[in-house]
């Protein structure tokens, strides 16, 4: 799913500012973060001390001193190895806290965003994309930011650490040393950055190579019809070679700095050895001090390459960042109004007490729906809807039919609120709809899609779903009227089945009653139902049909449908088409217009009727 | 015909073989990333002997326990006196080695990665080849998801198996034959007690990676979890926003959100309880060469330069030691892997048991007869049963039936996606199973019942019927097919990509796309299984009579069920339940009671109602 969205960008400046803003997800932790600082800077120490054992070891040889004392270098060595492991223990499991805490704490907040989104946003983005950055980004994200910091703490006070020891023991052998730093700092620069692209190359290619399997497998008769395997097999080896040839070159880049790092080290350590060796023959130091200085030299590597890591990976991810702290920085865009909220304080009494008065103040009922000179456009280019008018009264039913991209399914989104009108309005009793609660507008909602989508679990937390303290009994009431019950009495564990991924378990036309059932127990004010006979057997079609009579009394009901036996029994049909209304009448007005209906009508219940009849054979 | 898998015994041993035969042609690489790898190691050690040399030799005066060892290394260099002179040698001596060490690990890596990812990249490839060219029988059994990982995250596990694992296994043994024969030069007491840890270090990691393996499990299967949530709420979000149930969702996410941190957090918890130990004892291993070098120094039983050699010599050793307990527990994962990949190569390829495989110098003329033919998908109801008819050349023939009768399997039989069990096809007077089945499928231009485009622009999907095609040929079909309008008006026109990168096209547009890619193949049989179901009826006529065309020259055998679609067929085959129940033309099955008449009766009757209905109303 996420794999056709790898990332491919690599900014060359860091954006301090980014990282501070995504670093406050750390500061929440100061219970972690804390220990984590002082682990790093104590362990920096205490690793540049360890040369120092040696050193005392070493001295005792030198001088001839009694056997006794060789605890000395002996105690010092252990209780340095002591507190480096504890150390190690503290680092570990702060970073390793901190870390998963703040991928917890980021995760949770984006989610929490998306939900509140409106569907334009989601118009927008596909859904791949959208998984990758709650999971992928958000796991790089804060790994970079605990381990990334403890890496860059620790390896910029070792590097201080060691190179304080050697100035302060010999400070012209310790420059001597240090000079190899600068040239170390340039090479682990230059090849982090180059290994971390090289790996994405061939993460790259990896998903081309994984996407071209997938291709190879599902396509798999229409290649042998075609007879290209052959072909077929000679593409994929391109794919293969590509990916053979950007993992050797990262080998190469990786067997060419490793090796390269090592000599600069050994570099130091002749110098040390070199310098430091006429100083010892001369008696200006120790034996032990050039052994220490020696070691020293070999050990600059380590935090410099991990330094350089951090900084490329933190180059590598900022892109990332800014995906998730822009998703943060989106708010929705359809809310309560500032108004609306007043309104909703100063009504919380009144309403509370009195159910026909909704959270906003105005009444609960809906006695009719006003679309008053409305136009909508998706992207202020094309309207979608040109100055549509329309008036509902409770206890209607309007059918919508049409050809696709009409603007059937906008005019119900428009309903529901999950768009608002470009120009004109929406009036429900009269009142502008954004002048009311969207919680509560959304809560007389019942809808039926096209797609039922399910959720993972049983039937009965399914329909439970359209609302949630809904008792047992309700539950069963509600899936006699839309015809469910039987066929689910049918089902090894009843109401209690599990439905699997989705709903995988349970055919298209059983997965339509329950959402049916979902949308009923709510009990809504205006029912919607968006192509949802469009993709069903006859059999299951006849069942929603019965239920719909009995579900559509006494409310305000939308269907779009293809099937004529849906339609027919609307209060009003509407023909749309680019966004306007064509034909409007009762089934049997528009028959006798002969117009775009009648031709609709023709050919639609012919295709019903053989598809009937080669059901039934 | 039987379909076995292999048992899992054949399995394993035919594992060891499979990856033998991997490495066949990469020995060499592999040979010389060995060598390198020793060298390297040798030269690398010979660094911190330089030091410990020019300390026993040079920095210190008159020492008493010569080691023969270090006084060759330094009389290499150019003997102490010379030395103390020129101190500059040493340090250079130092940097030679290092810098050749350098060379041969450079040799080492890359002969390294040029084998092991050329193994792989033989492994995908053999693997890609062999799906493509399996019996269907195994695929349809088969899941793509699962064929998928063993293609993608098995090879990697391989992959990581034979770069990483295997060059450190091989470390680890170079560095036992090349560190401890030099260790033990140098004194033998000082290296046992400097090498006594190692069985412990390994051991433990060993140890605990193996009793810990369930966590990382754990840690994968609840971000299973919460990934599986993420992407339930955000493909339903038009349900979740519709019923206005954020807060409920939220509540739902915040729980296998916290599972994979509390796992997380278990495992970073017991991640710690490894490394520090293990870098305990690691260092104790230190200590305790540091005290005992030290002692045996001051007692005069060995030398400065020779601790110091043996301090620097066990830092290289000890730190990769460490992680060998868990190579070692990683070993039985890619046998595992090996064995999944294994049971898709020894799968037989389709044309492993044609024995006789004639190819016919000419196309064929189009005449296809079927005699008997039967056959079943599972053990138990044939899917097809006793099938007869006969097509000559440049017929029509259209197969009428519910759905589930068996059309499309015979479509496939004719492909030979299955060989029939009983009963026989013939092409021009040949037995397909005889004709070589790349001949076969030559013959036949396919429209199956889902379409299946390539994710490449339209034209180089219509073009796969005919290489050789060019532009005017493709715009030709795709005329026919009634999609070269729309093509036109995408606005990179046929050069629009399909599928993830570029645009979805409708079902109707996908089939008409498969059209033109069967027509441009000018193949002498055409089939179309259910090809315009999702086209308009307008577009349907229009096709139909491009089609028509093509009459008296080709062969066509179509699947449909609209009558439309069926009625100008010279031959007309209704099935049900696999077998054939009615045969004819058009006017002979109009007058015969079955459901070819019904669905005419349907479709002539019902102009008349339309016609009283609107009257009524009006």
């Amino acid at each position: 799913m996420s794999q056709p969205y790898i990332e491919e960008e690599f900014r060359n400046k860091l954006d301090l500012d980014l990282w501070k803003r995504i670093s406050k997800f750390a500061l929440g932790h100061k219970r972690l973060l804390i220990p984590l600082t002082s682990s790093a800077l104590l362990l920096s120490v205490v690793e540049a001390l360890f040369p120092f054992a040696t050193k005392v070891a070493i001295e005792i040889v030198e001088q001839g001193r009694p056997v006794i004392e060789v605890w000395k270098p002996g105690a010092i060595y252990f209780s340095l190895a002591v507190t480096l492991s504890i150390l190690v223990l503290v680092f570990i499991r702060c970073a390793g806290g901190i870390s998963h805490h703040i991928s917890h704490d980021i995760k949770r907040d984006c989610f929490q965003r998306l939900q509140e989104l409106e569907f334009a946003f989601y118009d927008a983005q596909p859904t791949g994309w959208l998984i990758s950055r709650l999971t992928a980004d958000c796991d790089r994200l804060s790994r970079i930011l605990a381990w990334g910091f403890l890496d860059l703490v620790w390896g910029v006070f070792y590097v201080l650490a060691m190179s304080a020891v050697m100035l302060a023991i010999n400070w012209k052998l310790a420059l001597v040393v240090l000079s190899t730093i600068p040239p170390l700092i340039v090479i682990s620069r230059f090849f982090q950055k180059r290994m971390l692209l090289a790996s994405r190359q061939i993460r790259k290619h990896n998903a081309r190579i994984t996407a071209s399997y997938n291709e190879g497998i599902a396509g798999v008769k229409t290649t042998k019809t075609l007879g290209r395997e052959k072909q077929a097999l000679s593409e994929f080896e391109g794919m293969s070679t590509d990916m053979y040839g950007a993992s050797v070159r990262r080998a190469m880049l990786g067997a060419v700095y490793l090796p390269l790092v090592m000599t600069i080290g050994s570099i130091g350590s002749g110098l040390a050895l070199w310098y430091g060796g006429h100083s010892v023959l001369s008696g200006y130091i120790s034996l032990g001090t050039l052994v220490m200085f020696i070691s020293f030299a070999g050990s600059f590597f380590f935090p410099i390459n991990q330094i350089a890591m951090v900084l490329a990976e933190m180059q590598g991810a900022q892109a990332a960042g800014e995906r998730v702290m822009g998703l943060l920085a989106t708010y929705p865009k359809i809310k309560d109004s500032e108004e609306v909220k007043n309104r909703i304080a100063t009504y919380a009494e009144s309403s509370s007490m009195d159910p026909n008065i909704a959270c906003d103040g105005y009444p609960h009922i809906i006695n009719q729906i006003e679309f008053k000179n409305l136009s909508f456009s998706y992207n202020d280019k094309e309207a979608v809807l040109k100055n549509f008018n329309l008036t509902v009264t409770r206890g209607q039913t309007i059918a919508l039919v049409g050809p696709s991209g009409g603007g059937k399914s906008t005019i119900v989104s428009l309903v529901s609120r999950f768009y608002e009108p470009t120009e004109g309005q929406l009036l429900f009793n009269d009142v502008d709809y954004r002048k009311r609660s969207l919680d509560w507008l959304q809560g007389q909602l019942g809808i039926v899609l096209q797609t039922p989508h399910l959720f993972n679990g049983s039937i009965c937390e399914n329909i439970r779903y359209g609302r949630l303290d809904a008792t047992d009994e309700e539950i069963i009431e509600a899936a006699k009227i839309v015809n469910a019950h039987e066929f689910v009495m049918k089902l090894d564990d009843g109401y209690e089945t599990k439905i699997g991924e989705g709903g995988a378990l349970l055919s298209t036309g059983e997965k339509q009653l329950v959402s049916f059932a979902r949308a009923l127990i709510a009990n809504p004010q205006i029912f919607i139902m968006d192509e949802a006979t469009s993709s069903i057997d006859t059999e299951t079609e006849k069942l929603i049909q019965e239920g719909m009579s009995k579900v559509f009394e006494g409310r305000i009901s939308f269907v779009i449908a293809h099937r004529l036996s849906t339609i027919r029994s609307a209060d009003q049909i509407l023909v749309i088409q680019k966004g306007e209304i064509e034909e409007q009448g009762t089934h049997e007005e528009l028959l006798a217009n002969r117009g775009h209906y009648y031709e609709l009508y023709v050919n639609q219940f012919r295709r019903e009727r053989v598809r009937q009849e080669l059901e039934a054979s | 015909m039987n379909h076995q898998l292999p048992n899992s015994q054949g399995g394993a041993t035919s594992a060891h073989k499979l990856i033998w035969n991997l490495i066949d042609n990469h020995r060499l690489p592999y040979g010389i990333a060995a060598l390198a790898l020793f060298l390297s190691t040798a030269f690398q050690f010979f660094v911190p002997l330089i030091g410990s040399a020019t300390i026993d030799f040079v920095l210190v005066e008159g020492t008493s326990e010569a080691n023969p060892l270090l006084e060759r290394v330094i009389w290499m260099i150019g003997g102490s006196e010379m030395v103390k002179e020129h101190l500059w040698l040493p340090a250079i001596a130092m940097l030679g080695f290092a810098i050749v060490g350098s060379l041969f690990s450079f040799i080492q890596k890359r002969k390294a990665s040029i084998a092991s990812d050329g193994i792989c990249k033989g492994l995908k490839d053999k693997l890609y080849n062999h799906i493509q060219r399996m019996a269907n029988r195994y695929l349809d059994q088969s899941q793509t998801g699962d064929l998928l990982q063993r293609c993608t995250s098995d090879i990697e596990t391989i992959r990581l198996f034979l770069a990483a694992h295997v060059v450190e296994i091989g470390r680890a043994l170079i560095l036992l034959v090349t560190v401890l024969p030099i260790m033990l030069l140098m004194n033998v007491w000082l290296t046992l007690v400097s090498t006594i840890m190692i069985p412990i270090i390994v051991g433990f990691g060993y140890i605990y990676f193996k009793r810990v393996k369930r966590i990382f499990k754990d840690v994968d299967e609840s971000e299973g979890r919460l990934t599986a949530v993420v992407q339930e709420n955000i493909t339903g979000i038009r349900v979740v926003r519709a019923f206005g149930k954020h807060d409920f969702e939220i509540d739902k996410f915040s729980k296998p959100n916290q599972e994979y941190r509390d796992t997380s957090l278990r495992l970073t918890r017991l991640m710690s309880l490894f490394w520090a130990p293990s870098d305990m004892l690691n260092l104790t291993q230190i200590c305790l060469a540091l005290v005992a070098g030290t002692y045996m120094a001051v007692k005069g039983m060995t030398t400065i330069g020779t601790l110091f050699g043996f301090l620097a010599l066990l830092n290289m050793v000890l730190w990769p030691v460490r992680m060998m307990g868990r190579i070692l527990t990683d070993l039985g994962k890619t046998i595992v892997a090996i064995n999944r990949i294994n049971e898709i190569l020894i799968e037989p390829v389709e044309t492993e048991t044609d024995v006789v495989k004639i190819r016919p110098k000419l196309p064929t003329s189009g005449s296809i007869v079927m005699r008997g033919v039967t056959f079943s998908h599972s053990d138990s109801d044939p899917t097809v049963e006793n099938i007869s008819f006969e097509v000559e050349p440049g017929e029509t023939l259209a197969i009428l039936g519910p759905s589930g009768a068996g059309k499309s399997t015979l479509m496939h039989l004719m492909l030979r996606f299955y060989d029939c069990e009983k009963g026989e096809i013939l092409l021009d007077g040949f037995n397909i199973q005889e004709l070589d089945r790349q001949y076969v499928r030559e013959q036949f231009g396919v429209v199956l019942q889902e379409p299946f485009l390539y994710s490449r622009s339209i034209k180089e999907n219509i073009r796969f019927g005919n290489q050789a095609a060019e532009e005017k040929a493709i715009h030709e079909v795709a005329r026919l097919a009634s999609i070269h309008e729309t093509i036109t008006q995408f606005s990179e026109g046929y050069d629009t990509e399909i599928g993830e990168r570029g645009i979805t096209l409708s079902g109707g547009q996908r089939q008409r796309v498969a059209i033109s890619r069967a027509l441009l193949a000018e193949t002498p049989i055409l089939l179309l299984d259910d090809a315009l179901s999702a086209v308009d009826n307008e577009t349907e006529s229009a096709i139909i009579d491009a089609l028509k065309n093509r009459h008296g020259k080709h062969t066509t055998i179509v699947i449909a069920h609209r009558l439309s679609t069926l009625a100008h067929a010279d031959k007309i085959i209704v099935m049900e339940k696999g077998r054939i129940i009615q045969t004819g033309t058009h006017d002979i099955l109009t007058k015969e009671e079955g459901l070819y008449k019904r669905l005419w009766d349907i479709q002539t009757r019902l102009e008349e109602s339309f016609e009283k209905e609107a009257m009524t109303a009006s």
